[in-house]
């Protein structure tokens, strides 16, 4: 067990619809985000004294956010990244709590993923301008090797190789995220596909497909954290936050390929401290978050988590086991392949929806965690939902995680 | 190439200088550390493996296998337009295991690319100034 394990909890968590454009600045959606999470705590502006922020020079900081709000913070700091940066922040913050810095902490993301910068460097209109490629990506670029999909489709690409493993388990999960979004009205995209959806999808990186690949979206999102003595006050069942990891690295991290094997990838190297800090294994957790920029960064996470063998993701993934109702369901929103993006922090406030057994669906008493577990109702509550693993991917050499626990079942 | 003024083009440094100066007159060099001689690619300010900082390029054979490869279909990359799809591929060096190069395979192959394949470097002059390090199958 860790130092600090359940003596921090997530108690409010808030987002701006999925919009492409938004048409809004990053400030004015990352007070909309942080304005609802503190309406969903039951918190007053007064009441939160932290906040920090990631992102990629593409949005506002902590210092504006506050201001706006009309709070004076004790703690501030932005940080540079993008995905795996959410549970790397959980981890920042109980370290700052337990450490007197501040009472109450906001983490937020906000981002047009869309309209703005986009990832790959892509301008919104087209192709990327005229670009000068520096320090190692001088060594990348200039071959017109560039997005995120070229990094990981290469990756991909091998994994598939020396596994045996077919784009067929690719497909099983972005069915699964897309059944999922059917049943989450915030969804971007909610018309349910089969296997051979994907299968007939256009190439986008090969071996990557259309149905392989995140949506672009604009959106902020936020998560509140507080100690548990002030969670017991507030207005919903909190969320414990039993361990995690931040950023933990793969050796030689800066130059993703130098390293034994291509695909053994960082949460390797934090499974063992993730499930030790927790004080339970992988065979306690009801659901995942299993951060979807491709279908392929699910499947390889799942390995590194270990929860299945190294090689045996592909046969994993089959037959909806990562669908509701099934074994291990995975991003219960539909994740940034079906709802929406937002470099990760919307996985973590499903995940604290669902261990609160108050996922915002077509249930007419979600609010109150009044649930049918009707699917063809539109309900997408996990039942007997009591502990969530947030699975976070930055890159093959970088990954964060948190295990979350609630009380709510 | 009328396009080649749009792709992206290396913002050379004192660290990597070397190998795009020996690129130019069509050498494959890589810095190799001159106390543990293990070789560093990219460039490092330090040896990877031992810390030195006594580090010098050396040339190397130019050939390789293929560890993996992508086709990119997407108009991400402005200049590329007209290549599509064309083909990544991810050169492991002769001279030591896991030693990456990342570069494009000749476009007469592109059907033939598998990885393990094996292959030699050629060099492509894009302009005056700029010379790209490819490769073409051998075997």
């Amino acid at each position: 067990m860790g130092a600090l394990t359940d003596k921090y909890c997530i108690v409010g968590v808030g987002e701006t619809p999925h919009m492409r454009p938004s048409n809004r600045t990053t400030l004015s959606m990352a007070c909309e985000a942080v304005k609802k999470a503190m309406a969903d705590a039951g918190l007053e502006p007064r009441d939160v004294d932290g906040m920090t922020s990631y992102q990629a020079g593409d949005s506002t900081t902590s210092n504006h956010v506050a201001t706006s709000l009309g709070m004076r913070l004790n703690y501030s700091v932005d940080i540079f990244g993008g995905g795996s940066s959410t549970e790397a922040l959980i981890g920042n913050t109980i370290g700052l709590l337990e450490a007197g810095y501040c009472k109450t902490m906001v983490i937020f993301r906000s981002m047009n993923g869309r309209s703005g910068r986009r990832m790959g460097g892509q301008a919104p209109s087209g192709p990327v301008p005229p670009t000068r490629a520096a320090e190692d990506n001088q060594f990348m670029m200039p071959w017109g090797w560039t997005s995120p999909a070229q990094r990981f489709g290469m990756s991909a690409m091998r994994y598939l190789r020396d596994t045996g493993t077919t784009t067929k388990s690719l497909a099983e999960i972005a069915v699964a995220h897309r059944y999922h979004a059917s049943l989450n009205p915030k969804a971007v995209m909610r018309h349910p596909i089969t296997i051979d959806d994907h299968q007939n999808s256009r190439w986008v990186v090969k071996p990557l497909r259309l149905l392989d690949c995140c949506l672009e979206t604009d959106v902020s999102a936020c998560l509140i954290v507080t100690s548990r003595e002030r969670a017991y006050d507030l207005r919903q069942p909190p969320v414990f936050i039993m361990g995690g990891t931040g950023r933990t690295m793969a050796p030689n991290s800066a130059w993703n390929y130098s390293r034994p094997e291509i695909h053994y990838v960082a949460g390797n190297y934090g499974r063992n401290r993730l499930f030790g800090m927790a004080g339970i294994s992988q065979k306690d957790v009801n659901l995942i978050s299993c951060y979807d920029a491709f279908t392929f960064t699910t499947l390889i996470q799942l390995e590194a988590y270990g929860f299945c063998g190294k090689g045996e993701a592909g046969e994993f993934v089959k037959g909806g086991r990562l669908q509701i109702d099934h074994e291990l369901p995975s991003n219960l929103s539909g994740g940034h392949l079906s709802e929406g993006y937002t470099h990760g922090v919307s996985m973590v406030i499903e995940n604290v929806r669902q261990l609160r057994h108050r996922a915002d669906d077509a249930c007419p008493g979600w609010a109150e965690g009044t649930h049918s577990y009707d699917r063809q109702a539109g309900c997408r509550q996990v039942k007997d939902a009591r502990i969530a693993a947030c699975l976070g991917w930055g890159t093959e050499t970088m990954s964060s995680s948190a295990i979350l626990r609630g009380i709510a079942a | 190439m009328a396009t080649a003024r749009e792709k992206p083009r290396p913002l050379i440094d004192n660290l990597t200088r070397p190998f795009w100066e020996a690129a130019r007159e069509h050498r494959l060099v890589i810095q190799r550390c001159q106390d543990c001689r293990y070789f560093n690619h990219p460039p490092r300010s330090v040896c990877n493996a031992c810390h030195s900082a006594a580090l010098t390029f050396e040339p190397v054979s130019g050939r390789g296998t293929i560890y993996s490869f992508s086709v990119m279909y997407q108009p991400n990359v402005a200049g590329f337009g007209d290549e599509l799809p064309y083909l990544n591929i991810l050169v492991e060096l002769e001279e030591q295991p896991q030693l990456f190069l990342v570069s494009n395979l000749s476009e007469v192959q592109r059907e033939q690319v598998r990885i393990g394949g094996q292959v030699e470097v050629y060099f492509e002059d894009v302009d005056a100034e700029l010379t790209l390090p490819k490769f073409r199958l051998i075997a």
